[in-house]
């Protein structure tokens, strides 16, 4: 199955008024048609300038450097504002973090949806409609005849994402960006939203990025799996090799800060110190300072990928052929 | 039944503040010093002996105590008396009658023109933000509205009507050519022109910054996802969601606008309100600036709750907050 969507070697950088911070920097990554990737990574990593910049919605100051983000075939960094602006919510389409304010509040929630209908499609007013209310009842809203005409202050917060994922769907895209959704939800509407994306894909064959910062999340939804760290993915592979068979030292710290329901350690795991300052990048492998396997080169150049299996691929030193040999300290024992 | 105690409590205040201001206008006007006898009699008062002279303030009713000539102004004008003006001898009605129209025609035409041209240059400004030609834009627009109206008024006048002789300096038409409407729009062009240069930056940057700060609230990055340009956001989204505020803005600068046109009326001796007014408070003419003042204040005071009422009507969240109180309110009683 050929790729639907490929992301090579981009690099964004937002410009301030100390100087360049390298926000992303080399990432290259592909997605086929149904397929659920995974970005994981902590706050503060690029995974979600990542995804605006697949879409080119980065704030101003923020601009890609290098790389090519292919699409069927064509390469959306070099098309115009205007093909762009064909090209979202048609082809590709996103949802985000915080659903409270995505939504304009002076515009009824049936009327925002007609308008992701028309904008792309040469129907008439009513068939539009009828096309949303569809979409309504997809999302699982219940009486969507009479929430059509409601506004954005009569939904709740989860019944906002539900209206802010049929926005996304009302072209049929072929990817969905998903990132952080259930974030700012409650625990019981968390589990919902993850079903629902999960119905929407086994209807629809929708490839979906889903950016997380939970591990959880990641093993229920996804087949791949990208660990971001530093504006890098530093591990990538499919859930089943990043799970049982992790080889990157970043890797290996998110799985033991897991907390083990059957430990009676006092204290949690965690990764000693803090993520580098993307503004002044160190030499070397950004993770060495914080990594306890870090080898003498880790401080002097930056790792490549090393190909690990025919999907699994991480980057550290480790994986060199003259590397010494490390013991992972995990082992995965389910989430 | 929530609506007539909201009306009427409105009407309530509306009359209180017209009958504090006529007061505080009745006192003033008769505190100032100076001789309302001038105004009635011209020159003859230097001939008449301080007999005379009370005899004279007795027929005109100054001389009694203000409180009771204010209750006596009260009760005449409850008859819709008003008094005569004690400059052009006849009544203030007939007066005013032969001028207000002058006034509204300028007045109404500065106001539509501001609002309309920037509406029209703060979307542009929007649209193409921090390009030269905005920056352009907003240099030129401080510069115009830094100048004080009466000085713009002299330079045009002494460029259109001394140096090139293309337009008239003064007046509302040509002599005996009240019904000549050329004569009338040449008449208008110059004050217009003043009115419309001091007041338009003052609105358009108004406009621009509240759609600058619009454009980046976060539902503009789901109209983006959804494939909407910059131009159909601005349009669609944002400005309705800046009308409130703009609604307000309007009618709040009636007066500031009035004021202009006051100006402007004397300084191109445009037979309106405004001259009225300056002759009337220069000459002591005291029936006349009470009711120019008071016709000003009920203006300006309704124009300031309509605009009230109106944001309530526009703004859907607000029309929800008072029925979810009334709501309150009611299971309160109930229980």
């Amino acid at each position: 199955m050929s790729n639907l969507l490929e992301v090579n070697h981009l690099a964004v950088s937002f410009s301030t008024e100390e100087g360049e911070v390298q926000v992303v920097r080399d990432v290259s990554f592909s997605l086929k048609k149904g397929e659920t990737l995974a970005i994981l990574g902590e706050s503060g990593c690029g995974k979600s300038v990542l995804c605006k910049s697949i879409l080119r919605i980065l704030p101003e100051n923020g601009s890609i450097k290098s790389g090519e983000v292919i699409l069927n075939g064509e390469n959306m960094t070099k098309l115009s504002p205007k093909s762009m602006d064909r090209v979202r919510g048609k082809e590709i389409s996103m949802i985000f973090q915080d659903p409270m304010t995505l939504l304009n509040p002076t515009i009824t929630i049936g009327k925002q949806i007609m308008e992701a209908v028309l904008i792309h499609q040469k129907i008439s007013k009513s068939a539009a409609k009828k096309k949303s209310i569809e979409l309504m009842e997809l999302v699982g809203l219940d009486d969507a005849e009479n929430r059509h005409a409601q506004y954005p202050h009569h939904f709740s917060g989860g019944m906002r994402q539900r209206s802010v994922i049929a926005i996304a769907l009302a072209c049929n895209p072929k990817v969905l960006i998903a990132d952080e959704p259930t974030t700012a939800l409650d625990v019981t509407i968390q589990a919902q939203i993850l079903e629902l994306i999960q119905e929407i894909q086994a209807k629809t064959g929708i490839s979906i990025i889903f950016i997380t910062h939970d591990l959880g999340v990641a093993a229920q939804l996804a087949q791949r799996i990208a660990v971001m760290y530093a504006g890098k993915i530093v591990e990538i592979g499919t859930a089943q090799d990043i799970f049982y068979d992790p080889r990157h030292p970043y890797t290996w710290g998110l799985m033991s800060s897991l907390p083990k329901i059957d430990s009676d350690e006092g204290l949690l795991n965690c990764i000693s110190g803090m993520p580098p300052n993307l503004l002044h990048l160190p030499r070397g492998d950004a993770f060495a300072q914080r990594n306890k396997y870090a080898l003498k080169i880790d401080y002097l150049a930056e790792p490549p990928m090393f190909k690990i299996s025919a999907t699994h691929s991480a980057a550290t030193w480790l994986l060199h052929q003259d590397a010494p040999k490390v013991q992972p300290p995990v082992r995965f024992q389910g989430l | 039944m929530n609506d007539v105690i909201y009306l009427g409590k409105k009407v309530i205040q509306f009359v209180l503040v017209i009958v504090l201001l006529s007061i505080i206008v009745f006192y003033m006007s008769r505190l100032s010093p100076g001789d309302p006898l001038m105004s009635y009699y011209g020159d003859g008062v230097e001939r008449m002996n301080t007999a005379q002279k009370l005899e004279a303030m007795d027929k005109l009713g100054l001389n009694a105590p203000i409180y009771k000539q204010y209750i006596d102004w009260l009760a005449n004008a409850a008859h819709g008396e008003y008094g005569i003006s004690y400059k052009y001898k006849q009544d203030v009605t007939v007066v005013i009658g032969d001028v207000y129209k002058n006034t509204i025609i300028l007045g109404g035409l500065a106001y539509t023109l501001n609002f309309l041209l920037a509406l029209l240059l703060g979307i542009f400004c929007t649209l193409h933000e921090d390009q030269t030609i905005d920056k352009i834009i907003c240099k030129v627009g401080v510069v115009t509205s830094c100048i004080p109206s009466f000085w713009v008024s002299l330079l045009l006048i002494l460029i259109f009507s001394i140096n090139l002789g293309i337009l008239p300096s003064s007046g509302a038409y040509a002599l005996g050519q009240s019904n000549n409407l050329t004569s009338r729009i040449g008449h208008l062009v110059l004050p217009l022109t003043v009115l419309v240069l001091s007041h338009l930056w003052y609105y358009t940057y108004m406009i621009r910054n509240k759609l600058v700060e619009e454009i980046r609230q976060d539902y503009v990055l789901l109209c983006k996802v959804k494939g909407l340009n910059k131009k159909q956001i601005v349009y669609k989204h944002c400005l309705r969601n800046i009308m409130p505020s703009y609604i307000t803005i309007m009618a709040i600068s009636v007066p500031h606008i009035l004021g202009g046109t006051y100006v402007v009326e004397k300084v191109f001796s445009y037979p309106g309100l405004g001259s009225l007014c300056f002759e009337s408070a220069k000459y002591h003419d005291y029936n006349m600036l009470l009711v120019l003042c008071l016709i000003t204040g009920i203006l300006v005071v309704f124009v300031n709750m309509l605009a009230q009422v109106i944001n309530d009507k526009i703004d859907p969240r607000m029309k929800h907050d008072r029925s979810e109180i009334d709501w309150n309110c009611n299971t309160a009683t109930s229980i």
